[in-house]
């Protein structure tokens, strides 16, 4: 039989070489072809049939994983008694269950508890984090952030920062400044999460940016976390040399009004860097950086555009009615649409007894484009 | 060699030009096949790429966030007073916390404009409304007094018989620094938005490095200037007040056909390109644009009949001319739902239109072609384009007129010819099975294998159904092209979702 077959091949191969190149390669690909279609029919069956299998096994296990957290943490008798978390036992019996050893039983172990201590604080979150170490749970997560890929460790990450679980500096630090973006951005938002001293340490040593999409999140998890140490973030805005820091702290130093820091970012207005120097025009305008309206007014006609509308908005935001014959210019000389538009906006939103009358003024004298354009800003319906 | 030369020295012209020719095509056969082959391999790094960098992403951060940079999405409209209150009131649901929705009557000439005014309280403004962007003249400008719809623009402007001339008011009045460009019978995914948004806040942009001791900064930054997804069939699915309620394949067959070439086209295709940024273009139905980029690089061409990729076209020389880095992304995400012509005389003109749109572009822009200063959009996508795109259909009509010929005068060798049909049909059946397969790897559309699987089968009736279709409807474009015949925007019958069927006149290729 053996012997047969390899014949067959034999002669099969002896016939293949007789044929010309153009054939050769052909039955080549119809074989390739052949045999990556039936995979392919084999793999999506596979697919389907897996998803289905995981489907069925949660609808074993989630009912006991369930129960066993309703149990000994939902329901625990000992819960409301003025027992301090660390002396509340669970039933060993329970928890040592042989199904719990499984890697999957135990993944699925994590998830559950993870989602419901998204969702429970307090006592009864510190005794769900109490049972992710007791089951040993911990040491599986921290298996994760030891493993060479990037979306592992990404896993442990969150693991552990749901769980409140500190990892040392030394393990942590590093990953902050990561060149994978994602890992960096999964870092950096564990760091300020569980550390209680330092949370913005990793930003002296940071030297991959922050983007955009991950300034979304850590803004969040800062804003957010309870406990967490808010620095002077102009100290970044001084020293840093990583401009997606700065662009952050400046965003920071907004949102918690850190006057302390206009002095900072003044000192910025005279970088090169024309898209980051807009940053701390708007940062200033934010603040009501009223000390800083000499200084914008006196740079304005050597800025870009972009810096220039960012000055005028500034100017608008600060209201302080010191500037408001150089918002009327720009309004009326300046050959640029977006210029006019903000002046305008500007103007308006100083709301005073002088801006009103002002505005009533250009609405006498000026052309009707520019009418129109005072129209379209005080329009309540336009929103944007 | 001696054999070669033996026959050169014997054989007529003819038998030189045919042998020559089968050369040819075999080759270029072959590279085609084996190029498609190069992007499934790549389509699935990015795809495997896409999947496990999402996998932690909370993407409802952003809702809640002030630092959301704010998207305006486009939708030009005519005739489409059927459908356009339940669709308008789907663009309005977005999952995003700052966006705006222009709406642009593109001059109907049915109840569009009325409806519109009637269901979402609309009142004519006084709008400053700016050209950066040519455009026929806008006539007013719509705002809701409902707060509730405070979000809804509607421009209402002279019909510029295209998409693009629409689309052009619409950038000019959109107030933010991306826009969302899309049909307003499209059913769009709730979280399109978020989706679309995060390329292009994911570029790299500064790093700081130490050299020598000393701290520099590299700019390394690579602006992402536009972002699409993939788009499918509508036809057949469930579709409630503009929602997606449950996906379907096609139950008619050329819809059907539509369904499984989108897959491939973006799945396995635009996936493929994203991996080695060579992206060619963003679909008309779904694509998020720069919109500082778009309007400096002229925005969308109205005499353009593949105003799409024209314009990704003309964004990318822009970044080049200026010696900036760019790149264009894709998500391998289905956001987008739009409506397959059902009846060959529709689908046909839409296949024509994109067949001279190509043409068109190629000729328009036949500077960047093999052009090493626009990096790899010269040296890569214009020059798969114009062999494997362009001259595609050519290079096959000749070869059926070749074997025609070689029929009748008896000098095919049959086993031979078997073979090498046997070879194609083989390898575009895997190709097609492939994107199906890689698109079961990013989600389960379809709820049954049934459903899937159906949907895999027509890959074995394409080459002789569907193909020579496309081949033949590709020829007339080029053809027509040739000719400088007038093109006639044409109407299509919309067919409406299921449950509720309705019907509704729209423009259409």
């Amino acid at each position: 039989m053996w012997n047969d077959l390899v014949s067959l091949l034999f002669l099969a191969y002896e016939q293949f070489m007789y044929l010309s190149l153009f054939i050769e390669i052909a039955l080549i690909f119809i074989f390739i072809a052949i045999i990556v279609t039936l995979m392919s029919y084999g793999s999506i069956l596979f697919r389907r049939y897996d998803s289905y299998v995981y489907q069925k096994r949660m609808a074993h296990l989630s009912p006991i994983i369930e129960d066993l957290i309703t149990e000994q943490v939902l329901l625990n008798e000992n819960l409301g008694k003025d027992i301090p978390v660390d002396e509340i036992e669970f039933d060993q019996q329970a928890i040592s269950n042989k199904l719990f050893r499984k890697p999957v039983v135990r993944q699925i172990l994590i998830d559950t508890l993870i989602r419901y201590r998204k969702n429970f604080r307090g006592e009864v979150g510190e005794l769900l984090r109490k049972l992710y170490t007791e089951m040993n749970l911990i040491e599986d997560s921290f298996a994760k952030l030891r493993t060479f890929k990037w979306e592992t460790k990404i896993k442990a990450l969150v693991e552990l920062t749901q769980m409140d679980i500190p990892i040392s500096d030394s393990m942590l630090l590093p990953l902050t400044n990561s060149t994978n973006p994602t890992l960096r951005a999964a870092s950096r938002n564990a760091y300020i999460q569980l550390s209680k001293n330092e949370p913005f340490k990793f930003f002296d040593i940071a030297t991959e940016p922050i983007l955009p999409w991950d300034q979304l999140e850590m803004f969040k998890i800062i804003t957010n976390t309870k406990d967490v140490t808010i620095p002077n973030f102009s100290r970044w805005v001084s020293y840093s040399n990583n401009k997606s820091i700065v662009t952050f702290c400046l965003k920071l130093i907004a949102h918690y009004d850190q006057q302390s820091a206009i002095p900072a970012i003044i000192e910025l207005l005279s970088t090169k860097d024309h898209y980051f120097r807009a940053h701390a025009i708007n940062c200033l305008g934010k603040l009501s950086a009223e000390i800083a309206e000499e200084k914008l007014v006196t740079i304005y006609t050597s800025q870009p555009v972009n810096c220039q509308i960012e000055i005028i908005i500034a100017l608008g935001r600060i209201s302080s009615g010191k500037h408001l014959e150089f918002l009327k210019q720009e309004f009326l000389f300046s050959s640029n649409f977006d210029v006019q538009m903000n002046a305008a906006r500007s103007i308006i939103r100083h709301n005073s007894q002088n801006s009103r009358s002002m505005l009533t003024e250009i609405m006498e004298t000026t052309n009707e484009e520019n009418q129109l354009i005072i129209k379209h800003c005080q329009n309540p319906l336009i929103k944007y | 060699m001696k054999v070669i030369i033996d026959f050169f020295s014997k054989g007529t012209f003819w038998d030189i030009l045919g042998i020559f020719f089968q050369y040819a095509v075999f080759i270029y056969g072959t590279s085609l096949l084996l190029a498609y082959g190069l992007l499934a391999i790549l389509s699935l790094t990015s795809i495997r790429r896409y999947m496990k960098k999402n996998a932690s992403v909370d993407y409802n951060i952003i809702i809640e966030s002030p630092l959301a940079p704010g998207i305006s999405v486009i939708a030009p409209a005519f005739n489409e007073g059927i459908t356009i209150i339940a669709n308008t009131r789907s663009l309005l649901t977005f999952n995003y916390p700052k966006y705006e929705v222009i709406l642009i009557n593109d001059g109907s000439t049915d109840d569009t404009l009325e409806k519109l005014v009637d269901e979402f309280e609309l009142v004519q403004v006084d709008y400053a409304y700016r050209e950066k962007l040519l455009s026929k003249p806008v006539k007013r400008i719509f705002k809701s007094t409902n707060p509730a719809y405070d979000k809804l623009v509607v421009i209402d402007k002279v019909n510029g018989k295209s998409k693009a001339d629409a689309s052009n008011a619409g950038i000019n009045v959109a107030a933010f620094d991306y826009y969302l460009c899309t049909d307003v019978d499209c059913i769009l995914d709730k979280d399109t938005l978020i989706k679309l948004i995060k390329p292009f806040m994911d570029a790299e942009t500064s790093t700081v490095r130490e050299v020598n001791g000393d701290i520099q900064i590299q700019e390394d930054y690579k602006r992402v200037i536009a972002c699409g997804a993939t788009l499918r069939m509508v036809n057949s699915c469930e579709v409630d007040e503009g929602l997606m309620m449950r996906v379907r394949p096609p139950r008619r067959i050329l819809p059907r056909f539509q369904e499984m070439e989108y897959i491939r086209a973006f799945v396995l295709g635009k996936m493929g390109w994203d991996t080695i940024n060579s992206v060619p273009n963003v679909s008309g139905g779904l694509g998020m644009f720069d919109k500082e980029v778009a309007i400096k690089a002229g925005g969308y061409d109205s005499l353009s009949l593949a105003e799409d990729m024209d314009l990704i076209t003309r964004m990318g020389a822009y970044m080049t001319d200026n010696k900036k880095k760019y790149s264009v992304k894709y998500v391998p995400v289905t956001l987008c739902w739009t409506e397959g012509p059902t009846t060959l005389k529709v689908f046909g003109r839409q296949r024509s239109r994109w067949g001279r749109g190509l043409a068109q572009l190629m000729s328009t822009h036949r500077k960047i072609l093999f052009n090493p200063r626009y990096g790899r959009m010269g040296m890569i996508v214009f020059p798969y384009h114009f062999f494997y795109e362009l001259l595609a259909p050519i290079i096959e009509f000749l070869g059926i007129l070749f074997y025609i010929y070689l029929i009748i005068t008896k000098q095919i060798n049959w086993p031979n010819a078997i073979i090498l049909i046997v070879f194609v049909y083989t390898y575009s059946v895997m190709i097609t099975t492939v994107a199906l397969l890689w698109d079961q790897i990013t989600f389960k559309y379809y709820k049954t294998w049934g459903e899937t699987i159906g949907l895999c089968l027509m890959a074995f009736i394409e080459p002789f159904v569907y193909h020579p279709l496309i081949m033949f409807f590709a020829l007339n474009g080029y053809f027509n092209f040739i000719i400088g015949k007038k093109h006639v925007w044409g109407n299509m019958q919309r067919q409406g979702f299921s449950p509720t069927k309705k019907k509704s006149t729209v423009k259409a290729g």
